[in-house]
């Protein structure tokens, strides 16, 4: 394979930014957490828009996956063993097992219905985090737990206290998601699921299993959604029903809209903005909420391929 | 993979582009970082600014200004002055909360963080200023855990814990009312703590549970609810349903006559609650945490007086004092601790005794060592439909019960603190 410099101009932008965050944001008046909430609502959002910009189907209950990530993690824990290892397997685990289960329940749905779809069963998982109070601690949130020091042997990481530690750690993960889904959409698999987001009908004729193909992408999708779910959890050393609720979901296909879904790295910068809009104007003005609208709207209406749609258009022109 | 079909005309682009540069201008600001005055002390506050909470949020937020005025007129904390540091933590995502939270910390590097009105959220910030080492208050978050199970040497509250409050007002309604009690109760985990609390109350006290249900949130017709309730006649119903469910189940209890036949309570209520109540809904038997037409509390009229010239005319409520008395306790612990050194702080207000004119309690209020937990006086009465001399008069106290009184013991509420070594 040989390396097209000006291919991977994007990439090589993309990753000495994010692999150098930690030694100017603090410069830029921000601080580290922050940086490693983006790059947790990217995966999230990426993980979205493997099933929305690359399949074009529209989920509006991956907060429930999300979540289920998070409380995944979080009762690990808790409850069983202090890893952070095995917390974050173990969420994904959770995520995907339930995107497995409800999939064939919902891939044979389309367009509106499917969200409305996603969105009931989504809601069937806050309520049971929301009541199920033994557990869960229901309303009040998942306490009592704090993410782990990594052990390699003799060696320990400490992303426990040591924040900047902690962003190398999602970051790493980070890292090997993106690289497997950018592996997946580069496949012959990835090249099907695009096929059925330009003509469905189409594909079908071809002899393609669509609904099967669906399914893989929004099992592909929850499971990477789950994986930002339990480093949200870890991050915050907090879960609380609020993680699944459907407004979750929203904030998630929001951030693709802003950053452009179709693009690959789109609901990366989607998520700086969304995080550092709402990180700011929040401390300016109670009425930030209307800022951020705003600013989407404004998206909408004049970018609709997003900032890094437009973005590429240009180069392209 | 190009737009077509839609393309933008150049003209209307480049308006944008001037437009977006123009609205950018002001959002470059936090790259030219304030430099930080060494001479002042900071005050993180992470509490609702929007969502449901707002209301209250902004009556804590008045009774931390006027705590700020009055520390530094007298010179402030240490000799230095204090300023607050606001952020918006919204009424329900603890992610938001905990982000402000690290800001102010590592950031802002406040030396006290005050939060919040939302339960959830004060735990999760909670989780985060004991990683830091930060003195946190929580002004107005009730749930038992924050300084129970989940409590931390640096968290301290200044508003009731809910078993305190259900025990306050269990005495007055045995002994008003009868022990017979059926809940109406919402059915989520406040609710589910809130029955539990005030099982346990009237347990001690002889009480007996004649039934109950639990009614899922946001129901709006509570007509079978309210059938049952009179089927098991009891002495007392218990109304446990905030919000707009509490708005509707008294609103209908009271059209179906229950509120002559049966003696109506539930726990606690706010000021900022019953004035939004219609008034033939303004009855039952409640507990306020603090009340401003109250006779010989020292300290209280100028508080209610202050509070209305900043306030455009509104009497304080329980929140604004909870936000005042927070921000007094944490200028009074660097002053009782000489250091603003958080372990020495925090061990110096262990036990200690609130002044009066910041307590404005008949009895006073001091944070119970070991817990944490502010141990004030409580309100037990009954609402009144109109106010006679004020609109805001709008609760009549019936009792002022004493918080050593029903406070739950130190074992009760299983507070295990972790001091660092």
């Amino acid at each position: 394979m040989t390396f097209d410099v000006k291919k991977q101009t994007p990439n090589i932008i993309v990753w000495v930014i994010l692999l150098t965050l930690p030694l100017w944001i603090e410069h830029a008046g921000s601080y580290i957490q922050l940086g490693t909430q983006v790059v947790v609502m990217a995966l999230g959002a990426m993980a979205l828009n493997f099933l929305l910009g690359y399949t074009g189907v529209l989920s509006f209950g991956h907060a429930a996956y999300f979540g289920l990530g998070a409380y995944g993690a979080g009762l690990t824990l808790r409850y069983l063993a202090p890893s952070t290892g095995s917390a974050v397997v173990v969420g994904v685990i959770a995520g995907m097992v339930a995107a497995a289960v409800i999939g064939p329940l919902i891939v044979r749905l389309r367009g509106v219905y499917f969200a409305m779809v996603t969105i009931a069963f989504g809601q069937v998982f806050y309520f049971v985090a929301f009541r199920w109070n033994a557990v869960t601690g229901g309303d009040d949130g998942l306490t009592n737990w704090k993410r782990q020091p990594l052990h390699f042997g003799p060696v320990t990481f400490d992303i426990q206290s040591n924040a900047t530690n902690f962003y190398f750690f999602v970051l790493a993960i980070f890292a090997l998601a993106v690289a497997v889904m950018a592996f997946l959409l580069r496949s012959p698999f990835g090249r099907t699921l695009i096929a059925i987001r330009e003509n469905e009908r189409r594909t079908r004729f071809m002899g393609i299993n669509v609904n099967l193909h669906i399914w893989l992408s929004w099992m592909i999708s929850c499971t990477f959604m789950a994986l930002a779910g339990t480093l949200y959890a870890l991050l915050n050393n907090f879960v609380d029903p609020r993680a699944l609720f459907w407004t979750q979901s929203g904030t998630f296909v929001i951030i693709c809209v802003m950053g452009g879904m179709r693009s690959f790295w789109g609901p990366l910068v989607g998520a700086a903005i969304f995080v550092w809009l709402q990180d700011y104007l929040s401390s300016l003005t109670p009425n930030w909420q209307s800022f951020v609208g705003l600013v989407f709207v404004a998206v909408v209406l004049f970018f609709p391929r997003g900032v890094l749609g437009i973005l590429r258009r240009r180069a392209l022109e | 993979m190009t737009n077509d079909g839609n393309s933008v005309r150049f003209d209307r682009r480049t308006l944008l582009k001037a437009g977006a540069a123009l609205g950018a201008l002001p959002l470059a600001a936090p790259f030219v970082q304030v430099a930080r005055a060494a001479d002042t002390i900071k005050i993180g506050v992470d509490n609702p600014l929007t969502g449901t909470y707002a209301a209250l949020g902004k009556n804590e937020a008045t009774g931390m200004a006027m705590a700020v005025d009055e520390i530094n007129a007298k010179g402030g904390i240490l000799g230095r002055k204090v300023e607050l540091a606001i952020e918006d933590s919204t009424s329900g995502d603890a992610g938001v909360a905990v982000q402000k939270a690290r800001k102010l910390i590592d950031r802002d590097q406040v030396s006290f963080i005050i939060g919040n009105i939302n339960s959830a959220l004060a735990q999760a910030i909670a989780n985060v200023a004991n990683e830091k080492g930060v003195i946190h208050v929580v002004p107005g978050g009730h749930t038992d855990s924050i300084t129970g199970q989940n409590c931390h040497w640096n968290v301290f509250r200044v508003c009731n814990t809910t078993q305190t409050e259900a025990n306050a007002v269990a005495g007055s309604v045995i002994k008003s009312a009868g022990k017979k009690w059926y809940y109406l109760t919402p059915d989520y985990a406040f609710g589910h703590t809130l029955q539990a609390g005030m099982e346990a109350a009237a347990a001690k006290l002889g009480g007996t549970k004649v039934g109950a249900d639990l009614t899922p949130l946001g129901t709006t017709d509570f007509s079978s609810y309210l059938i049952k309730a009179q089927a098991a006649n009891p002495d007392a119903i218990i109304i446990l349903q905030q919000g707009d469910d509490g708005v509707n189940v008294l609103k209908q209890a009271v059209q179906f006559g229950l509120d002559k036949k049966f003696h109506l309570a539930g726990a606690q209520l706010e000021l900022e609650v019953l004035l939004g109540l219609p008034p033939e809904a303004r009855v039952g038997t409640w507990v306020f945490e603090c009340y401003w037409n109250q006779p010989n509390v020292p300290g209280l009229k100028e508080f209610v007086a202050e509070t209305r010239k900043r306030s455009g005319g509104h009497v304080p409520t329980a929140r604004t004092w909870f936000g005042y008395a927070s921000i007094h306790t944490c200028a009074l612990a660097a002053a009782q601790a000489n250091s603003l050194d958080a372990v020495k702080m925090a061990k110096a207000l262990q036990g200690f005794k609130l002044p009066p004119e910041i307590a404005l309690m008949p009895d006073g209020a001091y944070y119970r060592a070991g817990q944490n937990q502010l141990i004030p006086n409580l309100y037990v009465g009954h609402p009144q439909a109109q106010g006679k001399d004020d609109p805001e008069d709008l609760f009549v106290v019936d009792q002022v019960v004493k918080g050593d009184d029903v406070s739950p013991t130190l074992e009760e509420t299983m507070c295990k603190q972790d001091w660092p070594a």
